[in-house]
């Protein structure tokens, strides 16, 4: 079948694209069906957030909503919003920036030991997150900085997820060189191609690495309960637990609710940047 | 956008001028680049990483200070721990199915955006929605509701409830995974976007039809992106831990059949306070992850294809 | 050159308006104390027990000005795993709640304070001796338990009544239980209960039932595989005869209400602690009532008032003054009581339980009624468990597990289970 349309001309093409979007649009439904499960649970009464096993609520419970947005444990969930802004917001700077200036140095810079700490980059890709955590937070603990964002943010700036790294690396090694060796000629130094040159090309994995961040740390629970104890430094993800317990009366409604609240913000920060990423693209210099 | 001034004009610059002098010179831009990470690595990777192999041959329970024992969490791990074995299984079973899985959807959906005319923006974003919200707890309930007794996918295909069926709960945990492949999708839509237009212009100039011009410009342009992804996403299924661990409500059930690695790991070391043991378990973890991770490597040279490294 | 300039320094400008910005947030929580003793008090529960509790403390901050608490609250799950983070880390808080299954791993971990030495602020004189003994160690008083609770058969009484089958009374033995449930299960065709033969809680009450228990005094298994194997064929019979849920429902327990047979129609009643069973209500409106469990066949009640929840005091308080009063307020006085009913149990102090028993409304009501007919019947509590119990209790599920889908025999699966323990408790 795939053989056929190199060989007519018109009509083919056009039924294929229809095709392809008939496609596109089927998939679409299966993938978002449980988006549509949460959606509508958020608006279930109490008895049949976990009993019933239909999509839809025999009753519109908009209360879930107005207990959410009450807030948890006297906090006010703009409070709650702020924090995580600025966690998810803070990881993202840091990552932007410090991954791929060691990126740069990995990708195109010559050093002593450059293959093992290549190798070594890689390898704490690899490292179970749970291995590294009572050491870390007891080194967080002598420095004083448990209970605020610093263990959130701090290694980020250090470049720490190693995964960003190798990401950007990957895209400067497929970048060509000879913009660089122009820019050489020139008189640039490493710093001068680095800013100029190098980093708007690479502009598409530094957005990718954007959203990836951004997205990681919003939903980031584990760290954040470890570090943080006062409600008010609490997180959206953090509060979303309060809702249920195990050992008396759970929320199901109103966490459900909250889900869908928090879950605004990164579809927001993730539809900015899908044309962030288009414009990237454009502008990358590769084309013209 | 600055650069669009730098023409592709550099062929005439020999390789072998620069090459003498600034050797020495270059070890000090180098390391300022650097500084951030060595710092990192050192504090928050290399640190951590030395105290947990001390642990690994302790008995330490968090509270008492760790008292030496050997290699005793090591053998027991390997020959006293039926448990430990299964999780293995489990976890490998997890990873043939998720990886190949989520891979080839992640692939599929980016040819398929990428040749699209119209409407590109809106299907990347609706696609990408479901990785949006990890594995939280309100999807987990959501996808134990579709996956269970009376549940749609009982109702659609008579299968019964997949989530309380030993044989089947494992699929439905990858299947969570799978669902989410927004990233290495975007990863490949980036990946698709850097192959120069030239490239399939020059192949269309020499007669190649489409067919022939994925397999000859897309998928060696692609190689990189689409080993980077295996790589990574290998690694993060070994480390499978969330969904595995949502879906059974910290259980691993029915029956330890989504009792993974990790979350055994998280069970002997932060239920049971055996740090040791956890400790010794994260290191076989990585040095498993390791030797896998340096097979595809070795794999790489014969089909991954690198632009720069290819024009010298 | 220039725009290298301008976007490093930007860069490294915002980096440094970040960190005068978290730098200002991670100050201001210790510094708000002013000239005030800052205590650091954490708890697990949800929404209406943080609001309860938030009441209680603002008053006790009233009553002492010199005294300023930051509290601090989160699921059970994600709370017993920062506290153990914590507390690895020399971190514990001031004031923290305690589990029972908690207090031998964090007594001999030195994590918790004797509270002896706050004898002159905190006081334990009205509170039942045998209960209070449930916080001790080695004769040191490391926590007071602050509600108590007991385990209970919750049942569907509209249902049942329409079944009819005889509604349980005061007492009955497990084989009247076993019995009852069979003839439920024929008339309505449905299970008559959750699969007991999961829970190690269950286990336990029908091992007190013959007279022996869990754990040893010292920190030993109390029981043998024969015990074991014994338990698991005399429900893994009536899971087979369809009496009690199957292993389908029974393995998506995941301790809510909303999840048990019971809570999804599915059975007629379930076995729980009696201050969760207040959930079913919400699921079954017509009404959800208390039942004693069952007994050995003499009679021997297994079941016992166990501490829901403990209040202990971390031994690196620079405050163990008064640290100890908050907790003092908290168990003893009246005005607190008030405020926070029944959230953490029924209030293990006397004279407070009996003053604000009048008071307490709808579920908490029949919670209390249901302990007052057990009153002066049930045997002393075991003392705390040793720490290994934590991880016993997830094997208990899970070799279970491997019963109830028929993996496993009984016997093979006590088996394992008894070499796993002993190995745990060793260690």
């Amino acid at each position: 079948m795939t053989a056929l349309p190199t060989t007519v001309s018109r009509k083919p093409v056009r039924w294929g694209g229809i095709a392809l979007h008939l496609g596109c649009l089927a998939a679409l439904l299966v993938m978002l069906y449980p988006l549509a499960w949460l959606l509508a649970t958020s608006l279930k009464p109490a008895v049949e957030v976990i009993a019933s096993l239909d999509l839809l609520p025999s009753r519109l419970e908009w209360s879930n909503y107005s207990t959410a947005l009450d807030g948890v444990n006297d906090v006010s969930i703009w409070r709650l919003l702020t924090n995580s802004l600025l966690i998810a917001g803070g990881a993202v700077l840091g990552n932007v920036i410090s991954c791929s200036l060691a990126a740069y140095a990995f990708a195109r810079l010559r050093f002593r030991f450059r293959g093992p700490l290549f190798a070594f980059m890689i390898a704490t890709i690899m490292l179970p997150h749970h291995a590294v955590l009572i050491p870390q937070y007891i080194i967080f603990n002598q420095l004083g900085l448990v209970n605020t964002y610093w263990p959130l943010i701090l290694p980020k700036f250090l470049a720490t997820e190693a995964f960003f790294v190798f990401l950007i690396v990957q895209f400067m090694r497929g970048l060509p060189r000879e913009l660089e060796e122009a820019a050489r000629i020139d008189g640039c130094g490493p710093f001068r191609s680095f800013f100029q040159v190098v980093l708007p090309l690479t502009r598409p994995a530094l957005i990718t690495t954007a959203i990836f961040t951004f997205i990681w740390t919003w939903n980031d629970f584990f760290t954040q309960l470890i570090y943080l104890f006062d409600p008010d430094k609490f997180t959206l993800t953090l509060a979303l637990r309060s809702f249920v317990d195990a050992s008396s009366t759970s929320a199901f409604g109103p966490m459900f609710a909250m889900s869908v609240i928090a879950l605004l913000p990164i579809v927001l920060f993730f539809l900015a940047f899908q044309r962030l990423l288009v414009e990237g693209m454009a502008s990358s210099g590769l084309k013209g | 956008m600055t650069t669009t001034t730098i023409p592709t004009k550099a062929q005439p610059a020999t390789a072998a001028v620069p090459k003498r002098r600034p050797r020495r010179e270059r070890q000090g831009p180098a390391w300022v680049f650097l500084s951030p990470w060595v710092l990192g690595a050192t504090v928050l990777t290399l640190l951590p990483m030395a105290v947990s192999l001390y642990l690994s041959f302790t008995d330490y329970d968090l509270f008492n200070p760790p008292r030496w024992v050997g290699l005793r969490n090591y053998v027991q791990m390997f020959t006293e721990d039926p448990r430990y074995w299964r999780s293995v299984v489990t976890t490998v079973t997890y990873v043939v199915i998720a990886v190949p899985l989520q891979l080839a959807l992640a692939l599929v959906v980016a040819l398929a955006l990428k040749s699209m005319k119209r409407g590109k923006g809106f299907y990347r974003s609706a696609f990408y929605a479901p990785s949006l919200l990890g594995a939280s707890m309100s999807i987990a309930l959501v996808w134990r509701a579709i996956f269970n007794d009376g549940g749609t996918v009982d109702n659609l295909f008579g299968t019964g409830g997949w989530v309380n069926k030993p044989g089947w709960a494992l699929l439905a945990v990858a299947l969570l995974t799978v669902w989410q492949f927004g990233a290495p999708m975007v990863i490949f839509l980036a990946g698709l976007q850097q192959i120069p237009g030239e490239l399939y212009e020059a192949a269309a100039v020499d007669g190649a039809g489409k067919w022939r011009q994925f397999l000859s410009v897309t998928v060696p342009m692609l190689s990189p992106v689409l080993f980077f992804n295996l790589v990574l996403q290998t690694i993060q299924a070994f480390q499978v831990f969330t969904p595995a661990f949502a879906l059974s409500a910290g259980k691993g059930g029915p029956a330890d059949s989504t009792l993974v690695y990790t979350h055994y790991l998280y069970d002997r070391g932060f239920v049971a306070s055996h740090m040791g043991y956890a400790s010794a378990m994260a290191w076989v973890l990585l040095i498993v992850i390791g030797a896998v991770t340096a097979v595809l490597f070795r794999t790489s040279r014969s089909w991954v294809f690198y632009a720069s490294e290819g024009d010298r | 050159m220039p725009g290298h300039r301008t976007k490093g320094f930007c860069a490294s400008a915002a980096a440094l308006a970040l960190c005068v910005m978290l730098a200002g947030c991670g100050g201001s929580g210790e510094s708000v104390g002013g000239g005030k003793v800052v205590l650091r008090y954490t708890w697990w529960g949800n929404p209406d027990r943080a609001e309860r509790t938030e009441q209680a403390v603002a008053l006790f901050e009233k009553q002492h000005p010199n005294i300023q608490v930051q509290t601090s609250f989160s699921a059970y799950e994600a709370y017993k795993q920062k506290l153990a983070t914590q507390a690895a880390g020399g971190d514990a808080p001031d004031v923290m709640q305690l589990d029972y299954r908690q207090i031998d791993q964090y007594a001999t971990g030195g994590v918790l304070l004797d509270l002896a030495e706050q004898k002159a602020v905190l006081r334990t004189e009205e509170i039942d001796a045998g209960l209070l003994a449930t916080g001790r160690l080695d004769g040191t008083q490391y926590a007071i338990p602050q509600g108590r609770g007991t385990e209970t058969v919750a049942y569907d009484v509209e249902a049942w009544k329409a079944s009819g089958v005889p509604l349980p009374g005061k007492s009955w033995t497990w084989s009247e239980w076993a019995d009852t449930m069979r003839a439920l299960a024929k008339k309505t065709g449905k299970p008559g209960a959750t699969d007991p033969g999961w829970s190690e809680d269950s286990f336990e009450v029908w091992l007190r039932g013959q007279g022996k228990s869990l754990y040893t005094k010292d920190g030993g298994l109390g029981f043998t595989a024969d015990d074991l194997t014994r338990w698991w064929t005399f429900t893994d019979k009536l899971r087979r005869e369809g009496v009690v849920s199957p292993a389908e429902q029974t393995t998506q327990l995941d301790g809510s209400v909303e999840n048990t047979p019971l809570g999804r129609g599915e059975a007629m009643s379930d076995t729980n602690w009696d201050a969760p069973a207040s959930g079913y209500l919400a699921l079954i409106p017509s009404g959800v009532a208390l039942a004693p469990m069952p007994s050995g066949a003499d009679g021997t009640p297994g079941q016992y008032f166990k501490p829901s929840m403990f209040l202990g005091v971390g031994a690196n308080t620079g405050h163990p003054k008064e640290a100890a009063q908050l907790v003092d307020f908290l168990i003893n006085d009246q005005e607190a009581a008030k405020l926070l009913g029944a959230t953490r149990g029924i209030p293990v102090n006397d004279s407070v339980r009996e003053e604000i028993e009048p008071q307490l409304k709808d579920f908490d009501k029949t919670i209390a009624a249901y302990q007052a007919s057990l009153e002066g019947t049930l045997k002393d509590p075991p003392q705390a468990p040793p720490s290994g119990d934590n991880a016993l209790q997830t094997t208990f599920q899970r070799d279970y597990d491997q019963v109830s889908y028929e993996r496993m025999s009984p016997r093979e699966a006590a088996e394992n289970y008894v070499t796993e323990a002993k190995a745990e408790l060793r260690s």
